[in-house]
Formats: structure tokens, C-alpha cells, sequence
């Protein structure tokens, strides 16, 4: 409706322009119409002067001829021959004729005879009438244009009157002379003057309108029967009209005969009485419009190209802002589904955390209950923890202040905080899951950890919740040359054989708050934010993520990124002489684990079954020369792997250590593996230090990474300080350290801390746990200040942020501050021992 | 819907602006195909007796569709039938000039034969068969000089208003006539038939008796040979032409008192006519073909206009004769500098419409043989054949004509007796 209204008033803004266009072009080109119509009266009058002249010399020639003759009393002859003595031009003649007989003689002889001198005007009807002749040299006596008697040319004449002497009858006798000059002769020199008005005529009529000289165009022997033949008009105002062409000097338009419309001059030829000059020209020929009509035509034409184009334009942003508008409409419905999504997911774990709690309050007494409960609000928790992380998350990527913050890490621990993660789900979906690596041979890299795993996590994740109870899902990761100088190329490759995706969601799966509609995964829960964080991630790291997916098949994602390589790598891994053989169904996988196996200087040997790793062993057996390490995979066909142990155990020998291995979680089968043989495990992906650090374990060679599970004993005896200004964080903190026989006293703030650390005696404490946003002065300024003070012990003690802020960026400006770690909030309890591990280990190798 | 309203007001623009420009329009004729080239710039004039042409000039225009840059000029020659021979031999020369078939044979008309062009040569194209072939006159050789543009004949104008009133009917025959002309004196009408009685040229005895008189000559060519031969003899032949004008006086269908008040046989004869009290005039096609234009002349005809057409004169009881005769002839100069283009411009106009509509615009009667164009004529077109009569092709001279108009003359005014009139066959002058 307002697009009708915009071209509405559009198109009447352009007629407006072309009224006031047509309207002014019309004014200037009747201004110029005027002016050239003056114009061509003028010239006409400027004619009419010319012609009075010509025509008065003309008449003076006959005037001189007749007063000389008039003067000299001659006869007919006489007067004839004087005249031809003094006649000189050419093409014109002199008649003498008698007014009573109408018969005389002419100075040049009749057509084709040599002396026939003898002219009639008997019926030529021009002498009989001689009111056009007045006395000599008072005016211009000129006869219509009449057939020359003597030779037949159409001419007209200059006349007198004049008084001959007749011998015969011995008195005078009245007779006429007349001047004779051809029309054609005439015509040649009587044409219009202007150059630009090429096809303007002239004519002259005498009083009664009857041609005098006759222009091509005007039609009939008298104008007057020209104009009524071609124009209508009514008696009275024709004769109207012809007494003002007669009368007076001006012009007409008219009609000529071909219709068209034409401008008709008009003056008195002031040399003769009664006789009009008259200018004719087609009226076209006066319109100098030509030039308006372009200026029309162009001005309609820019205006409907204009106009195509704004509509075309308009057209154009409305399609954009309908775009938007329908995107907007979009985001904004897809935020209200979200908001709606985000209420109900984070009731559900919130429901789970209160309806928990109160469950556990009331069943104190009971032992297990409480237990359940409490795991259970921790895995509400966590959920509830992603949840806050990815809306936080997503609000950084759309703000566009998501940084990396790049550490130096482990990608073996990341995979296996990747499988360890995922297990649970895994397990409880019943998915057959197998991750397969290839060729990673640095295990140190250089990039933001916590985002990396962020994006493996997120795809994985995604592959398992998408994956139906049953379904597979398979990680393949490699690592290959980069074309970065100093960089290792990761190919992180996550294929599964759940639901799919249609392609109108793949082509919107990266927007925000978008999630796979399917019935058979309404139950799924997650934000809509994961593939938009991912792939956000992904970009901001310079990788690609590509996908391909077809609905009820699977999906694979596929992450490549370039990643720097860490300066610190794991040189000295060796296990030279020792035999191992790897049994496994899998031939990649076999196959990848001999490469790491014999990379590290193993003599590796194979095998795909139990039967044939039985058989294998046995024969090492008879001859004397055991393996070392026997690793076998856990599930296979047939013999799966703990029935393979147990026969090793029970029918060949029962020292061999024998490793189990898994993609599973260890915890799931330790006891069967245990109790059938096994002395340790191995999870699956198998990397080059994994197997190093568990084969050298069982061989008894010392191993670099021990770590102790469940040991806490070296943590005892520790004493903290936590900066702290919220008592339920204090509580939580001192009370989960007292479980590790770890010491801790609270400082309130900042500044509280500073004071504390600047007044406590050297080795007071070990460890300040540093929250970041307390009141009077907060966690960044305090570590400032402390790395500031004189004391050495104090300045250089080990400080970690414990705070909720917990994107990397903060982590990095914790660093910066002078921290030696971050901990994020809400803890995690392994995380917080790690870390106060980490920094013990740290003061010990100082202290060595 | 909105693309809809945007595409038509977009149309609507470009039409607009398109409109504005100028419109070709499409004036040519279909029919005739020029075979010069239409580029072709030259100048024709056209030599005749006439005052003025306009309908000659209506025909210049309408050939200029097809050759824009041809100038076509008629010129008028003063004391034609005299001066065209030095015309055609002086510098003025015309390219296309009028003629007249009665000029064959007569030295000092030579010239004006001698040097036109003959028009018979099938390689100028011209569709002679669109002309009534009893008014297309051959020389003696076969030759034709000239092609007739118009046709003339004598016959009456009707006041069709007039009978309608009355509740009269046009006569068809001599007696209706008389009848009629009984019935409108009892009406009051003193004169029904009027004419120009003042000269014997198309005198009201003329036009009523000269077809009668050639109706009775026609299939004798002894007669017409005597009559052409100037013999004494022949004048016995006029006779019954004669005794018939003489019958039609005392029938009292013309009042000659009223016809003297008509002061010449042109312009006088039609505003008599439109006066309106007149229901039949005599008048040959020449003064027919002037009417219209003095319609507007005519105070009484514009006070009270009415219905007229022009009808050969019902003079035998069989009914009436219709006298076909060429009217103006054109012939083309065979000494022309344009002469391509001058017969151009004759295989234009020698076509059925061309010519109809030349004779429409001029009043004449058309030389084409459809005369079912003009209602004003038809009545000409009703009359069978065998009393169509044309004087020049059974071999009528001009001054044979002269003769009996002479007679005529003497005879319907009382001048002369029948027996007077005949015996001076031979011996009238033309005055």
C-alpha cells in the first residue's frame, strides 16, 4: 500500500515536471513562434519595399518613354520605333495599342515571324478595364499577370496612357502603353529573402484578391477563393478578413490546400493603390520547438528511467528490508523460543538441584540416598554450568569481543578430557564409539586451549546427542604439514550415524538459537548455541569447519585449523628392546598404535583376534621370549578382550602384563578387567606419550607424568590464603581443602590479602587463592601489589585466580596481573587440587 | 497488483512521452505505383482556359504524396482556344495543356494537335478503358491526341424539394413533362421550365432541342454528312428538332418574359434557380458543375436550402436522350522537358477515381464509365444506351451544331418560323 502511495506521488511529481516542462517549453516556443512570425512580417514589409522600387523603377522606365512620346506628337510607328531604339533588354517588349480597336503594334515581332509587328488585345480582357491606369508618374500602373499575345508567355506590364498621332485620319488618337516583362523574368529575381524560411512565397493581389504574382502554394486565380476553398469561414467574416489583408500590415494562420497549417504576411504595396504583398510559409517552419520536444522527450525519458530505477531501487531495499525484517522477525522469535528454551532448561536442572537438595535433607539418615542426590546436583550443576557458559558465550562472539588467550597445552589431554567427558553420554546412549588418531606427533601445541576444546566438544557432543541409542559415532584425528610456518595442521573429523540435517537447516544451522527440529530428538536439550560458538571459534582461530549431512544418515563435521607448535616437547620417549604385540579387531587402529609403538624404538607385532594373540603368545612363550607388554583391546568379536585375558592368564602364563584397552571408561570395567588379568589400561586414542608413559610403568622405568588418583596425602599440611568476599565461597573453599588436610585462612578483600601476606612471616603460606571482584580493592590490584612488595617470599608466592570470570580473556589479565593459574567458578574439585599439585610441584623443582 | 499498477504507470509514461512526438500519417493512395524515381524534382505545368482549378489542384496535391518534390502549376492562358498554339510554341510552353476534340481538322488549331503526345501508346500506362469510349476520340490516323477529364451534356436542374412538395414526380417522358409543367402553372408557378434565352449559346432551346436533334440524326450518316457539308439541303433535316422546340413553347412549360430577366447562362441561370421557385432549369454541365460553390452566393438558397439534381431533359415520348460529350480534354506536350514525369502524372490521374473524384470536386460530370459515384448524375446513368448519344462520334462538326443552335435560337423565340430557319441552313454565323 505505501509502495502504491511512493509511486503514486512519484508519477505525479514526474507529470508535474513534465506539465511544467510542456508548459514551458509551449510559452518559450509561442514567445519564439511570435518572434519568428514578426519576423516574417517584417521581411515580408522589407519585400514589399523591395518590390515597391523594382516596381517603381519599372514604371519609371514606361514613364519617360510615354512623356517623350506624348511630347512629340508620333505616330503608332514612330512611337514603336523610338521605343525600340531605346529598348535594350532582352526578354521584355512594348506594346502600342489603341484603346478603341484594342489592336497596335509590338517593338518585337509576333513568335515565328521576322516583321509581324501587329498585336490584338481583342480577347485578352486587359484594356477594356483601364482603371488601373492613372496619369503618368503619379503611380504605378501594372497589369495581372496575362497571356502575351505575341508569344504566348505569361507576363505582366508597366502602362500609360498615351496620345498617338493617326496620319489616316489627321488627328490624335487615346492608346495604351504597355511595358512587357515576362514572369519568368520576374521570378527568378522575386523570391523570398530568408535563407532559414526556405519555402516561404510571395505573392501580390490587387484589390479584388486576384494574383498580381502568384506563389507555387496559393491555389485559384484570386486569394480570397483560396482561402475559402481551404479554410471555413462564413461570408461576413471573410470579408471581414480580406478588408484587414487589404487594408492593414499583419498576419493570419490559414490552411493551405494540402491542410496544413500556414502563417500568412500581409502589406499594402504602398507603390500601387489597392495591391497587397503577401508572405506565405508553413507554420512548422516558424516553430523552433524541435529542440523542446527533445528537451520533452529527454526529460521523459531520464524520468522514467529515473523512476524504473527508484522503483527498481525501491523494490530492491524493500526485498532487503523485508529480508532483514523477516531476519529480525527471525532472531527476534528465535530469542523468544530461545528465552522460552533457556526458562525451561535452566529450570529443569534447577528443579533437579532444589528437588535434590530437598531430597537429601530429608534422608540424612540414610547413607546412600544423600549420595545419589548430591551426584545427581552435580551433574544438574554442570549441565546448568554449560548452559550459563554458552549464553555467555554466545553474547561474546556477537559483541565480537571473543579473544583467544593461547597457553601452551597438552592435546593429548585434551583428547582424553574429549573421551572423558563424552563417556557418560556414550555410555548411557549405548553408542559404539571409536576415535581413531593418525600421525600426532607433537603433543604439545600452542593456541587457547579452553576454546579448542570448546569446539571439539561442542561437534562431539552434538554427534552424540544426535545419535540414536545404539547409533555410531567415530572421531578421526590427524595432524598433518601446515603451509603456517611453525604450525601443525589439525584434522579434527567427527562423523556419526545419527539423524542428519535437512538442508534448509544446514543452510541456517550456524545462526544463533537454531536447533534440528526432529521428533525423535524433542528431548535433546542444549541452548542453539553451540554450532554458532563453534564456528565463531573456529574462524577466529584462521581454521574451516565443513559438514556433511543427510537426513536420517549421519552428519560429519569436519574442523581443520592451523595450530603453533609448543617450544616444549616430549624428546626422550624411547622403549627400545622392549616387545610388545597389540591385539585388536580394528586394522586402523592397529595400525596407527604400531607406527606410535615402533616410533618409539618398540619391536611391535600384531594381531586381529584373541585366538590369534593366544597363539602368537604362546609361541613367544615355548620359545623363551615373552613380550613385554601385551595390549589388548577390550571389545572384539568372538573373544572379546577380557576372555583373552583370562586364557593368557590361565592357559599360557600369568606373569605376561597385559594392558587393556578401551574408548571406554575405565572405571566401567576396571573390576572384570582386574579380576581377569589385566594390570593396567590404556584408553583409547592411543597417543605416542600414553603408551610410552603405561609401557614404561609396567617395564619399570620411571615414568615423567605421575600422578597420583586418589592419593592426597602430599597435599597435607598445606596452608592457603584465600582472598575471598562472599562467605558461602569461603565456606565451600575451606571446607573442600580441610577434605585434603589443606590449611586456609580468609581474607575478606584486597586489600585485607595484602596485608595479611605483607604481615605473615616467610613460608606462612603456600598458596593464595585470589578472587577477582571483591570490594575496596580487588583480586587484579591485589596481585599487583603483592608482586610489588620488598619482601621476596612474599612478592613471588604462588597466586591463583579463583573467580567467576571465566573467559579466557580474564584468565589472561588474571596472568598479566601477575597470577600463576585461574580457577573458575564454580570449582571443580579436581581442577582445584590439580592446580594446587601444579604449584606445589612448581616450589618443589624450584627448591631443588 | 502493485507490479501491476508500476507497469502501467510505467506504460502509461512511455506512452505519453511517445505521444507527443509527431504522427506520420498515411496519406497515399493505394493503386497507383509510381515507376520513377519518387525523389525526382521538377517542375509541370499544366496550360487551360479555366480561371481557376481547384480540382486540378486537389489532384497536383494528392500526386505530391507520392512525389513530394514535383511542383505542379495550372496556368491560366488567356483566349486559350486562340493563343495555345503560340503558346506551346513560346517559352511558356506547358507541359500538359487542355484540348479539345473539336480543334481535329481545323488549320488554325493545328498546333494544339500537332503537338500532342499520343496518348494511345500502351507504354504509358494509362487506363483508357475507365472512360466512356464514345467520348474518347481518335484522329483520322488512330492517334489520340488528348483524353477527355471530364464529360459535358445538357440536361435541367431539378428542384427535388419543389416535387416532393407538390407532391410531383420527375418526368421521365414529354408527356410527364408537360404534364408537370400543366400541374405547376395550375400551382402557380408561371414559368416551370426556365433557361437562358438571351443568346443562342446553350440557350434553353439549344438544350432542349439539340439532343432531340441528335437523336434523329444520329443513325443517318447521309444526314450527318449533309449537315457537316454545310448543304442547304440539309437544313430539313432540323425539322422535327424544330417543330418539337416550337411545341415545347406553345406547350407553355417555359415563360420566356421570365427567362429574359436571366442575364447570362452561368451565373445568373443557378442564382435564378436557387431562388427556389423554379422547378426545372436548363443548363448544360458546364453551368451544373457551378452550383455548389454559389450555394453560399445565394441569399435565398441559404435562407432556404433544398434538394436539386441535374436530369437530361425528358423531350420524346420514348424519354429522354442522354448527350454525351467531352468536356475538358487534357493532352500532354510531346516537347515537354518533364515528359517522363508529365505522363507520370496522366497514368495518375486517368484512373476511375482519380477522375471521379476531379469531376466530384469540379461539379462536371465524370468522362469514367461509373456514374453511380455522383447521386446528382445519376439520373444520366438510367438512360439505356441506345439513346445515349455523342455527337463527335457519329461525326457531328461544330459548325454543323452551330447551325442548328442558330435555328434553335430563331425558331424558340419566335425570330424565325421553322420554315425560315431551315431554309438558311448553311448560312448562320456565330455572332
Amino acid at each position: 500500500m505505501r509502495r502504491i502511495f511512493i509511486s503514486i506521488v512519484n508519477v505525479i511529481i514526474m507529470v508535474a515536471i513534465l506539465v511544467f516542462v510542456v508548459l514551458y517549453s509551449g510559452y518559450t516556443s509561442r514567445e519564439s513562434y511570435r518572434r519568428q512570425i514578426e519576423h516574417f512580417e517584417n521581411t515580408t514589409v522589407t519585400m514589399e519595399q523591395v518590390t515597391g522600387n523594382y516596381l517603381e523603377g519599372e514604371q519609371r522606365v514606361c514613364d519617360v518613354w510615354a512623356r517623350y512620346i506624348n511630347n512629340n506628337v508620333m505616330t503608332m510607328e514612330e512611337a514603336a520605333e523610338y521605343i525600340r531604339s531605346s529598348h535594350v533588354l532582352a526578354n521584355t517588349s512594348a506594346h502600342l495599342i489603341f484603346t478603341d480597336t484594342f489592336t497596335g503594334l509590338s517593338t518585337r515581332p509576333k513568335q515565328g515571324t521576322a516583321d509581324d509587328y501587329a498585336v490584338s488585345y481583342e480577347r485578352v480582357g486587359l484594356i477594356d478595364n483601364m482603371n488601373w491606369d492613372d496619369e503618368i508618374g503619379r503611380s504605378i500602373n501594372i497589369t495581372r499577370a496575362y497571356t502575351n499575345p505575341m508569344n504566348g508567355e505569361q507576363s505582366l506590364a508597366f502602362g500609360n496612357t498615351l496620345t498617338l498621332y493617326d496620319p489616316e485620319g489627321e488627328a490624335s488618337r487615346e492608346a495604351v502603353l504597355l511595358r512587357v516583362i515576362p514572369i519568368s523574368e520576374l521570378e527568378q529575381k522575386w523570391i523570398f529573402p530568408q535563407t532559414e524560411l526556405v519555402n516561404a512565397e510571395l505573392s501580390m493581389i490587387d484589390a479584388d484578391g486576384y494574383y498580381i504574382i502568384k506563389g507555387y502554394s496559393f491555389k485559384n486565380s484570386s486569394f480570397f477563393e483560396f482561402y475559402k476553398s481551404y479554410n471555413p469561414t462564413d461570408p461576413e467574416s471573410a470579408k471581414q478578413l480580406f478588408e484587414q489583408i487589404t487594408s492593414s500590415t499583419g498576419s493570419i494562420s490559414m490552411l493551405n490546400s494540402h491542410g496544413q497549417e500556414c502563417i500568412l504576411a500581409f502589406t499594402p504595396v504602398a507603390a500601387t493603390a489597392g495591391w497587397t504583398m503577401l508572405g506565405f510559409v508553413p507554420a512548422e517552419d516558424l516553430h523552433v520547438d524541435r529542440e523542446n520536444w527533445l528537451l520533452f522527450g529527454v526529460v521523459s525519458v531520464g524520468l522514467l528511467i529515473l523512476f524504473l530505477c527508484d522503483m527498481f531501487y525501491m523494490f530492491s531495499m524493500n526485498k532487503r528490508l523485508q529480508a532483514t525484517a523477516r531476519e529480525a522477525e527471525s532472531a527476534n522469535k528465535a530469542k523468544t523460543d530461545f528465552l522460552s528454551t533457556m526458562s525451561h532448561d535452566i529450570r529443569t536442572p534447577m528443579n533437579a538441584i532444589l528437588g535434590l537438595t530437598t531430597l537429601a535433607e530429608k534422608n540424612l539418615g540414610d547413607v546412600d540416598s544423600p549420595q545419589e542426590s548430591l551426584r545427581k546436583i552435580s551433574l544438574a550443576s554442570n549441565h546448568l554450568l554449560t548452559l550459563i557458559n554458552d549464553i555467555l558465550d554466545i553474547s561474546k562472539v556477537e559483541s565480537g569481543k571473543l579473544k583467544l588467550s593461547p597457553l601452551t597445552f597438552s592435546i593429548v589431554e585434551t583428547v582424553e578430557n574429549l573421551v572423558n567427558i563424552s563417556q557418560p553420554m556414550i555410555k548411557e546412549k549405548n553408542l559404539e564409539f571409536s576415535f581413531h588418531i593418525d600421525k600426532m606427533e607433537n603433543e604439545y601445541l600452542y593456541t587457547d586451549q579452553l576454546r579448542l576444546n570448546q569446539i571439539y566438544i561442542n561437534i562431539l557432543s552434538n554427534a552424540i546427542k544426535y545419535t540414536e541409542p545404539g547409533g555410531q559415532v567415530r572421531v578421526d584425528m590427524s595432524s598433518e604439514k601446515s603451509l603456517k610456518p611453525g604450525c601443525v595442521r589439525l584434522n579434527y573429523k567427527v562423523a556419526d550415524t545419527g539423524i542428519g540435517m535437512s538442508p534448509e537447516f544446514i543452510a541456517t544451522m550456524y545462526q544463533p538459537f537454531s536447533r534440528q527440529v526432529d521428533s525423535r530428538v524433542n528431548s535433546i536439550q542444549g541452548t542453539g548455541l553451540g554450532l554458532t560458538i563453534t564456528k565463531q571459534m573456529v574462524e577466529l582461530m584462521g581454521g574451516t569447519i565443513d559438514c556433511q549431512s543427510e537426513q536420517g544418515k549421519g552428519t560429519t563435521f569436519t574442523v581443520v585449523l592451523d595450530i603453533p607448535v609448543a617450544d616444549r616437547q616430549r624428546e626422550d620417549m624411547q622403549l627400545e628392546n622392549v616387545n610388545v604385540l597389540i591385539v585388536d579387531d580394528d586394522e586402523i587402529m592397529l595400525e596407527t598404535a604400531v607406527d606410535t609403538l615402533e616410533s618409539l624404538g618398540a619391536l611391535t607385532e600384531q594381531a586381529q583376534s584373541g585366538p590369534e594373540a593366544l597363539g602368537m603368545i604362546e609361541h613367544r612363550h615355548l620359545s623363551g621370549r615373552d613380550y613385554d607388554v601385551v595390549i589388548v583391546d577390550w571389545k572384539m568379536p568372538g573373544m572379546d578382550g577380557l576372555e583373552t585375558i583370562n586364557r593368557i592368564r590361565s592357559e599360557i602364563d600369568a606373569d605376561i602384563p597385559v594392558l587393556v584397552i578401551s574408548a571406554y571408561d575405565w572405571s566401567d570395567i576396571e573390576d572384570k578387567a582386574k579380576e581377569a588379568g589385566a594390570i593396567g589400561f590404556v584408553s583409547k586414542p592411543l597417543f605416542r606419550s600414553t603408551l610410552y608413559d603405561k609401557i614404561n610403568d609396567l617395564i619399570g622405568k620411571e615414568s615423567v607424568s605421575p600422578e597420583p588418583e586418589d592419593d592426597h596425602s602430599d597435599l597435607r599440611g598445606l596452608n592457603i590464603l584465600v582472598a575471598e568476599d562472599n562467605d558461602i565461597n569461603w565456606e565451600i573453599i575451606s571446607k573442600i581443602l580441610s577434605v585434603f588436610g589443606i590449611t586456609a585462612s580468609r581474607a575478606e578483600n584486597g586489600r585485607v590479602c595484602v596485608d595479611m601476606i605483607s604481615a605473615a612471616e616467610k613460608g606462612s603460606y603456600d598458596l593464595i587463592f585470589m578472587d577477582v571482584q571483591m570490594p575496596e580493592m580487588n583480586g587484579l590490584d591485589a596481585t599487583r601489589t603483592i608482586r610489588k612488595l620488598e619482601d621476596p617470599w612474599a612478592s613471588s608466592i604462588p597466586i591463583v585466580a579463583m573467580t567467576a570470570d571465566a573467559f579466557s580473556e580474564n584468565v589472561t589479565e588474571c596472568l598479566n596481573a601477575g597470577m600463576n593459574g585461574h580457577i573458575a567458578k564454580p570449582i571443580d574439585i579436581k581442577l582445584v587440587v590439580k592446580e594446587i599439585r601444579r604449584i606445589k610441584e612448581g616450589k618443589d623443582r624450584n627448591r631443588s | 497488483m502493485k507490479k501491476t499498477i508500476c507497469i502501467l504507470l510505467a506504460l502509461l509514461m512511455a506512452t505519453g512521452s511517445t505521444a507527443c512526438g509527431p504522427v506520420k500519417q498515411e496519406t497515399a493512395k493505394e493503386g497507383f505505383r509510381p515507376s520513377l524515381d519518387t525523389s525526382a524534382s521538377c517542375h509541370i505545368n499544366v496550360a487551360g482556359g479555366y480561371d481557376n482549378f481547384e480540382a486540378l489542384e486537389a489532384e497536383f496535391d494528392r500526386f505530391n504524396d507520392y512525389y513530394p518534390n514535383v511542383e505542379l502549376m495550372f496556368t491560366k492562358v488567356d483566349d486559350y482556344n486562340n493563343m495555345i498554339g503560340t503558346v506551346l510554341n513560346g517559352n511558356d510552353a506547358p507541359d500538359i495543356y487542355v484540348n479539345y476534340s473539336w480543334m481535329y481538322g481545323r488549320d488554325q488549331y493545328r498546333s494544339s494537335i500537332d503537338h500532342a503526345e499520343d496518348l494511345s501508346d500502351p507504354a504509358l500506362g494509362l487506363d483508357l478503358d475507365c472512360i466512356r469510349s464514345n467520348i474518347i476520340l481518335n484522329t483520322e490516323d488512330g492517334s489520340l491526341p488528348m483524353v477527355p477529364v471530364f464529360s459535358n451534356t445538357y440536361g435541367m436542374l431539378v428542384n427535388n424539394s419543389l416535387f416532393e412538395k407538390e407532391g410531383l414526380k420527375i418526368p421521365k417522358t414529354y408527356r410527364e413533362l408537360v404534364e408537370v409543367c400543366d400541374a405547376f402553372r395550375k400551382k402557380g408557378y408561371e414559368s416551370p421550365v426556365m433557361g437562358f434565352s438571351n443568346e443562342e449559346t446553350t440557350s434553353v432551346f439549344t438544350l432542349t432541342g439539340y439532343p432531340f436533334f441528335c437523336g434523329t440524326v444520329a443513325e443517318d450518316p447521309k444526314a450527318v454528312k449533309k449537315l457537316n457539308a454545310m448543304d442547304p439541303s440539309a437544313g430539313e433535316y432540323m425539322r422535327h428538332a424544330l417543330e418539337k422546340i416550337s411545341q415545347f413553347m406553345e406547350d407553355g412549360c417555359v415563360d420566356l418574359d421570365a427567362c429574359a430577366e436571366i442575364e447570362n447562362n452561368y451565373d445568373a441561370v443557378i442564382l435564378r434557380f436557387f431562388e427556389g421557385d423554379v422547378p426545372m432549369m436548363t443548363g448544360s454541365g458546364d453551368t451544373f458543375s457551378g452550383t455548389e460553390k454559389r450555394e453560399s452566393r445565394s441569399e435565398a438558397f441559404i435562407a432556404a436550402p433544398f434538394n436539386y439534381t441535374f436530369v437530361p431533359i425528358p423531350m420524346s415520348d420514348e424519354g429522354a436522350s442522354f448527350l454525351d460529350m467531352p468536356n475538358l480534354q487534357f493532352s500532354v506536350n510531346k516537347e515537354s522537358k518533364n515528359l517522363d514525369m508529365a505522363n507520370e502524372f496522366m497514368r495518375f490521374l486517368i484512373t476511375s477515381e482519380e477522375l471521379n473524384e476531379m469531376a466530384r470536386s469540379k461539379g462536371l460530370m465524370s468522362p469514367t464509365k461509373d456514374l453511380s459515384f455522383n447521386s446528382k448524375f445519376s439520373a444520366f446513368g438510367e438512360v439505356p444506351e441506345s439513346r445515349i448519344l455523342s455527337p463527335e462520334e457519329f461525326g457531328l462538326t461544330d459548325d454543323a451544331v452551330i447551325q442548328f443552335r442558330m435555328a434553335a435560337f430563331g425558331v424558340g423565340t419566335g425570330a424565325m418560323t421553322i420554315e425560315e430557319a431551315i431554309a438558311g441552313y448553311g448560312t448562320y454565323a456565330e455572332e
